[in-house]
């Protein structure tokens, strides 16, 4: 089973991701309220993958993302965006971000986008 | 609502999140506008929440809801990135407070089940058009102070783009994205940031995916075209392209010879140079200390990992106090078992206790479970108070102390409303208007307080203002008028006849308004608390203002009690509220003059109550002397409760009474009842309710 971090501000999306995961046989290693403890759970868990939210107060997904690839360069972390943040998503993708899903999403796309993610 | 999400969990967390940030956000408005303005914080921490209530009521289809909140997150991203100058705070206030509402309310419907929708495109309407005056205003103020020229983007234009390296392949790639992945030209982008690991040779259609968002609607129509030079075979190539995410369509050609390539070729230096611009953007990246370490310091990782709070469904709850009860019961059943009278067990005495410690353990810590602060409720009242002060024009402030004292969850619920109750009656009969104030020399701006702390197995909520205080003349004629004297007039102390108002009937819906003081649905109030176990007392002071305040039980569902026998029947009084009790002596009891059975104790004269003869139960001990006395107390009045024996002390768990008793029969002076350790039922003696038997 692959395990799956999930990195959002909001308990609604963290559920929401959670529940499409572990529908589709993931595993989710743990969650992470903000940049700071998603972080920490990365280092610790050492996830397959990451979901990461954009917008987060302290510290934003872009600069989790940042640190994650500082300390992992092949980590994979799908960003979770908002319509409307086109800029934020490019800097993630250009900071080496695999890809995004936008919310919101279905939860097929969820699962497609990690498992396409974890083949490459 | 989505098929997919609409598993009850999901809803429940969409319901619980969202209702949490309704209630921080609101918060935020009122202390902001107590300010000057919106601090930048605050206005970043709108964003925010307005942000996450988008996302989230999307993902449930609640698109009336996402889409007021997206309109609210726009109107707060111009105010975060722009810091207009010149903001009208108090419309702004009011918008915003008109947007909670509207989602408060929705939320209401949804966990009602209500399906009616209601439609915000008014109060959308009303915001966008703010959203862009705000915009004018500030923009002409701009230009008017400062004439700094616009900034542009600036690119940096190379001079010359040297292809070094000569590539052997040329190929063309049309890809189309999956319906519904959004934002495709950013994935474009991400082919294209992956694509110069490849080459640098390369050209793609449109070319403004980067400065252009529209540009994802072309890759829609037209699919997004690339053309490059490589040195990878076809199937490398191929498969490299085959890694997109969501990729519904790819076109591979390998191109016979450039023509195509070269007739793009002029156009293509801006497109690469701005994304090189981007490449060569200094990344910041965080300095996160000893990160490296902290995968070998195994306690601080301990501490991390361990979820510290989680959060768990109230029936749930409600269910573990049900059981927790009935196990204090059963356990009682076996103690006090019949059966056992008589025998010596030593054995089983000493697992029994220590059965009940670990009972009594139990039940205290799902009691601790279940108390909430009250401070959530306490600034609901903000709100109203801002509410009521706009509409009425009275300056009005509100003082909140010991909000930070916790009950149980139940009765927080049940002291909601008559709270809201109270300090509307305060706002609206008991403080003056401003220039009443003034012409009294008091301060203008009124004051309310409302006051919680701990008073052994109560809480006290005082609402206090320094309002007109209560008319008490008017409320003698009134009482006179309803017969709701109990009392001579003139044997009435200040403080019984201002209680008055608490009486059912002595106020009702249309005498409010003809009726300056202070009484509407104040039986309403009252009758709340009571059915908690609570009780309410008012006193006031002519232009000085009115306190009333509530006594509420910790919580309802376990109480220490002492059983009592009268006859077959057995009752059970709060130990709290017992001062002693004892067996009478024959000098001690004394008549007064109307014939009512007193007692003297050190001195004192107290009344006694027959049990038996108020309940019509047949006992043969009907003799002072051969009974018991039990003194109780309950807010500074004493009574002696007359009773054939006691049977013991303990804790009883509160079941409320059925509908007949309470409603149809009527019978004062009682709480609830209770299961005895053998079975019986024992009703739970209201000490207030007794003494103003």
């Amino acid at each position: 089973m692959k395990k799956v971090l999930i990195i959002d501000d909001a308990a609604f999306m963290r559920l929401a991701i959670r529940t499409a995961l572990e529908k589709s046989g993931f595993q989710v290693a743990g969650e992470a309220a903000n940049g700071m403890e998603g972080i920490q759970k990365f280092i610790e868990l050492k996830p397959d993958i990451v979901t990461l939210d954009i917008t987060m107060p302290e510290m934003s997904g872009l600069e989790a993302l940042k640190a994650i690839i500082k300390f992992d360069a092949n980590a994979k972390v799908v960003m979770v965006s908002a319509m409307g943040q086109e800029a934020m998503v490019r800097d993630a993708i250009m900071n080496g971000a695999k890809s995004f899903i936008v919310k919101p999403f279905k939860e097929e796309q969820v699962i497609k986008a990690l498992n396409q993610i974890l083949e490459m | 609502m989505s098929d997919q999400y609409s598993n009850e969990p999901m809803l429940d967390m969409f319901v619980f999140e969202t209702t949490q940030l309704i209630e921080q956000l609101e918060q935020i408005i009122l202390t902001n506008e107590k300010g000057s303005c919106f601090t930048p914080s605050a206005i970043n921490e709108i964003f925010r929440i307005m942000h996450t209530i988008k996302g989230s009521s999307a993902m449930m289809m609640f698109t009336d809801i996402s889409v007021l909140s997206h309109t609210m997150e726009d109107l707060f991203y111009y105010l975060r990135e722009e810091k207009p100058n010149y903001i009208d705070c108090s419309k702004l206030s009011d918008f915003l407070l008109e947007g909670v509402d509207y989602i408060k309310g929705e939320i209401d419907k949804i966990k009602s089940g209500d399906d009616t929708a209601n439609n915000p495109s008014e109060l959308i309407k009303t915001l966008k058009e703010f959203l862009v005056t705000l915009k004018t205003e500030n923009n002409s103020i701009a230009l008017n102070k400062v004439n700094s020229p616009v900034k542009k983007p600036q690119y940096y234009i190379r001079q010359e783009k040297s292809i070094t390296t000569i590539y052997n392949n040329i190929y063309k790639a049309i890809i189309y994205f999956e319906e519904g992945c959004e934002m495709e030209n950013i994935r474009a982008y991400t082919i294209i940031h992956n694509l110069k690991d490849i080459t640098d040779d390369y050209y793609f259609l449109p070319e403004d995916i980067i400065d252009n968002d529209n540009s994802a609607e072309v890759i829609r129509q037209q699919g997004f075209q690339i053309y490059f030079k490589a040195d990878h075979a076809y199937d490398s190539m191929h498969e490299f392209f085959m890694q997109t995410i969501f990729l519904r369509e790819l076109d591979l050609i390998q191109l016979e010879n450039d023509n195509e390539y070269k007739h793009l070729y002029e156009k293509k230096q801006s497109n690469i140079d701005s994304i090189n611009i981007l490449q060569n953007n200094p990344i910041k990246i965080p300095e996160i200390h000893n990160m490296n370490n902290a995968g070998m310091d195994k306690e601080k990782q301990a501490s991390v990992t361990t979820q510290s709070i989680i959060s768990v469904s109230i029936p749930k709850l409600d269910k573990l106090m049900d059981l927790v009860g009935e196990m204090v019961i059963a356990e009682a059943m076996v103690i006090q078992n019949p059966d056992l009278k008589g025998l010596e067990i030593n054995n089983f005495q000493k697992a029994a206790r220590q059965l009940n410690k670990i009972t009594n353990e139990i039940q205290d810590l799902v009691m601790s479970i279940r108390m909430v602060p009250l401070s959530a409720t306490f600034f609901k009242m903000h709100r109203i108070l801002r509410d009521m002060c706009k509409k009425l024009g009275k300056e009005v402030e509100l003082e909140i102390i010991g909000e930070e004292t916790e009950v149980d969850k139940n009765i927080i619920e049940h002291i909601s409303d008559p709270l809201m109750h109270l300090v509307r009656n305060a706002i609206d009969h008991g403080i003056e208007t401003t220039e009443d104030r003034v012409s009294m020399d008091k301060s203008k701006t009124g004051t309310v307080t409302i006051e919680a702390r701990n008073a052994g197995s109560d809480v006290l909520v005082i609402i206090k203002d320094d309002g007109r205080g209560l008319d008490r003349d008017k409320i003698l004629n009134k009482a006179r008028k309803s017969g709701l004297l109990y009392k001579r007039e003139e044997e009435m102390s200040d403080k019984e006849i201002y209680n008055l108002i608490l009486l059912p009937g002595f106020s009702t819906k249309e005498v409010v308004s003809e009726y300056s003081g202070r009484g509407v649905g104040m039986d309403v109030v009252s009758k709340n608390i009571e059915t908690i176990g609570g009780s309410i007392s008012v006193d006031s002071v002519t232009n000085k203002g009115t306190t009333i305040t509530l006594k509420i039980p910790l919580t309802l569902a376990i109480i220490d009690g002492m059983n009592i026998k009268v006859g077959k029947s057995c009752y059970t009084i709060p130990t709290i509220s017992i001062k002693e009790s004892f067996s009478p002596k024959e000098k001690d009891l004394i008549l007064d003059p109307d014939g009512n059975e007193m007692i003297m104790v050190r001195g004192k004269c107290y009344s006694i109550l027959r049990l038996h003869k108020l309940y019509k139960v047949s006992t043969h001990i009907t003799k002072f002397t051969d009974g018991i006395i039990i003194m109780v107390e309950q807010e500074e009045k004493t009574l002696c409760i007359f009773a054939d024996e006691l049977l013991g002390q303990q804790q009883v768990v509160v079941k409320a009474l059925p509908e007949y008793i309470q409603k149809l029969k009527r019978v004062r002076g009682l709480s609830g009842c209770t299961l005895l350790g053998d079975g019986r039922i024992s009703l739970i003696l209201d000490v207030a309710g007794l003494i103003n038997i």
